[in-house]
């Protein structure tokens, strides 16, 4: 029988020094067993996380910033705040790591077919909204939905997330791309002020669309009722919550938010829903 | 299922009997009161009356501290389960009923707790009923009662000279299907007792009612007002039967990963990384728990999280009252 608190290993296949400062960097992790790969990818869903275990340091949540079509690896980007984080950040490319999931809800993608998209982030958050929009741009998946608007702010340029990307989104004709950052600096063509601002000037369209925010609380909390403002209703407004977590799957408590847990019945909920419950954020 | 009886005289017998097939945990003297452990003679087992133990029983299905895994070259192993069946002698309605709810947290089929379940695979609950309330209960508000079910697989009443068993599962009625039949009379003493077990004072908690208030109550300032004397020490909640949060550590020098009993009374208990803590005070950090108890549980399972053992009430170093503190936020009684 299953232990939902035994780690899956895994080993560090690829790191990436995604900003100038390396305080944020992705790791590729690729499976010890084709077993574990196999129910990984068919269980999984962008939006969903995972917790990273190493032992001696602990565990702590990560999304994943990756779409299965991708390869047979799982990203996560990291950034280096604590002694977990710091020590994932010394490993090397070789090195073996735990991970539990994929655990949580993750976006609820099958019920936005045929409606435009209208993706929301800012700083590290971006993560599993890069792993849903890459998913979504692929061709097979492409054809599904209408119109996309990616809004992606960090705090300067250097601190920008996945770049050739990105930068490659700007090529595409199918999607839409505006990248902020909080203050003006030389040779930055794009938005300059904070995230809500953006979403005001651009003023993406109610119409048949869901937009999903990710981002710092600060940052959702001031654009969540710009959307509002701008003819979202709070169903097609979707976001996903963090909250300290331990287990990952609803026992120990941490992350409890009214009814819910947010490892288990989150970490993604429309604001219809989050209307609902005592917001203990 | 048919109701069984053991003289007064012959329990001793029976137990030694069980203990036999079985590991019996049950409540035993010791200096600081009565508490549960594995007994090797029948004579240890002591009921003291109405008492339980402050130390709450939860600790035989959710141990204190819990090794989940022992580590050896990267590999993580799940350490092996005690071979033999095990009998819960003489716990109380409250217990049993706690063990019952936390069976919705963590014996869910989709996201089974192994080490959670083989425990209660293995154990049979032989609940003794209490004939009056202790002092600092009020079961019997909350939706149970000194004679509750739920939870146990035998309830036991003590009768003038014979102990009256009521099998309420398969298992206890397999446990207790060589015992003497209870005769009518049995019954009938047994019912009484039961019936004057409750005190007549105490009346239901409307517990949608109070749930409705308490949301109601959610961003308002009287939870600052409520938790002002609390010291944070988290007693209310380790010693709470149906509390179940837990913190997973790693135990280098041994090897292990390690769960332990944890407290959303703790500031650290939902500290973020970022610095950001979503509690950051007593009054937050009260809500948690009252909310927790009789608004959420209410919510997701139709029942109150709180079994009204009291054990919170009693050991509290600054008196705080659970029931004072829902009836000052919502106006409603819980008595």
């Amino acid at each position: 029988m299953k232990n939902i608190y035994k780690p899956i290993p895994m080993r560090i296949e690829r790191i990436i020094r995604e900003t100038d400062d390396g305080s944020l960097r992705s790791f590729e992790l690729t499976f010890n067993n084709p077993a574990d790969e196999k129910a990984f990818f068919k269980a999984y869903n962008p939006g969903q996380f995972c917790q990273l275990s190493i032992f001696g340091k602990g565990e702590a949540p990560f999304g994943i910033a990756s779409a299965a079509w991708e390869g047979n690896f799982v990203r996560f980007t990291v950034q280096n705040v604590g002694s977990f984080t710091d020590t994932i950040h010394r490993a090397k490319v070789g090195d073996e790591i735990g991970i539990r999931g994929p655990l949580g809800n993750g976006f609820p993608i099958w019920d936005w077919n045929g409606k435009d998209l209208v993706v929301i982030g800012g700083g590290c958050a971006f993560s599993t909204l890069y792993a849903l929009t890459k998913h979504i741009m692929h061709p097979k998946q492409r054809k599904d939905y209408g119109r996309i608007v990616v809004i992606y702010g960090a705090r300067s340029s250097g601190l920008c997330l996945y770049k050739p990307d990105i930068k490659s989104w700007y090529e595409r004709p199918d999607m839409e791309i505006h990248q902020a950052i909080d203050v003006p600096e030389e040779g930055w063509d794009f938005h300059t002020g904070y995230v809500p601002d953006v979403v005001k000037v651009v003023a993406p369209s109610p119409k048949n669309s869901v937009a999903v925010v990710c981002g710092p609380p600060i940052m959702t909390k001031f654009t969540l009722p710009i959307l509002v403002d701008l003819g979202f209703t709070p169903e097609s407004i979707y976001t996903s919550l963090e909250k300290r977590m331990k287990c990952g799957v609803g026992k120990c408590g941490r992350c409890n938010l009214g009814t819910q847990y947010i490892c288990k019945d989150g970490p993604v909920f429309s604001l219809a829903e989050l209307n609902e419950l005592p917001l203990d954020l | 299922m048919t109701s069984k009886v053991i003289k007064k005289d012959a329990l001793n017998k029976t137990i030694t009997g069980w203990m036999r097939s079985y590991d019996v945990i049950a409540p035993v003297s010791s200096k600081e009161g009565i508490h549960f452990r594995k007994i090797s003679d029948a004579k240890e087992f002591t009921l003291q009356g109405n008492q339980k133990p402050n130390y709450p029983p939860k600790s035989i299905f959710l141990p204190q501290s819990e090794v989940l895994f022992e580590i050896k070259d990267g590999s993580y192993s799940m350490p092996e389960a005690p071979k033999r069946r095990q009998i819960i002698l003489g716990m109380r309605s409250c217990d049993a009923r706690a063990a019952w709810l936390l069976d919705t947290v963590f014996n869910q089929a989709e996201e089974l707790d192994l080490y959670w379940a083989r425990k209660r695979e293995k154990a049979l609950v032989v609940s003794f009923g209490c004939a009056s309330m202790c002092s600092s209960g009020f079961c019997d508000t909350v939706g149970s009662g000194p004679f509750g079910k739920e939870g146990s697989d035998v309830m036991v009443t003590e009768l003038d000279e014979a102990y009256y068993l009521e099998p309420l599962t398969e298992a206890g009625e397999k446990l207790t299907e060589k015992l003497d039949n209870a005769e009518s009379g049995h019954s009938k003493a047994a019912k009484e007792i039961q019936k004057s077990s409750v005190v007549k004072e105490h009346t239901q908690a409307d517990l949608s009612k109070i749930n409705e208030k308490l949301y109601e109550a959610f961003d308002t300032p009287i939870w600052k007002e409520i938790s002002e004397s609390c010291l944070g020490c988290g007693v209310c909640t380790y010693l709470c039967p149906t509390c179940f949060c837990f913190d997973i550590v790693d135990e280098v020098d041994r090897s292990e990963r390690v769960r332990n009993w944890d407290t959303c009374m703790f500031r650290i208990y939902s500290q973020e990384a970022s610095g950001h803590n979503p509690r950051p005070s007593k009054a937050e950090r009260t809500r948690q728990r009252i909310m927790h108890k009789f608004a959420y549980w209410v919510d997701n399972e139709k029942a109150s999280g709180c079994t009204g053992c009291g054990r919170c009430v009693a050991l509290c170093p600054v008196n705080l009252d659970i029931r004072e503190m829902v009836q000052v936020i919502t106006g409603l009684p819980i008595q």
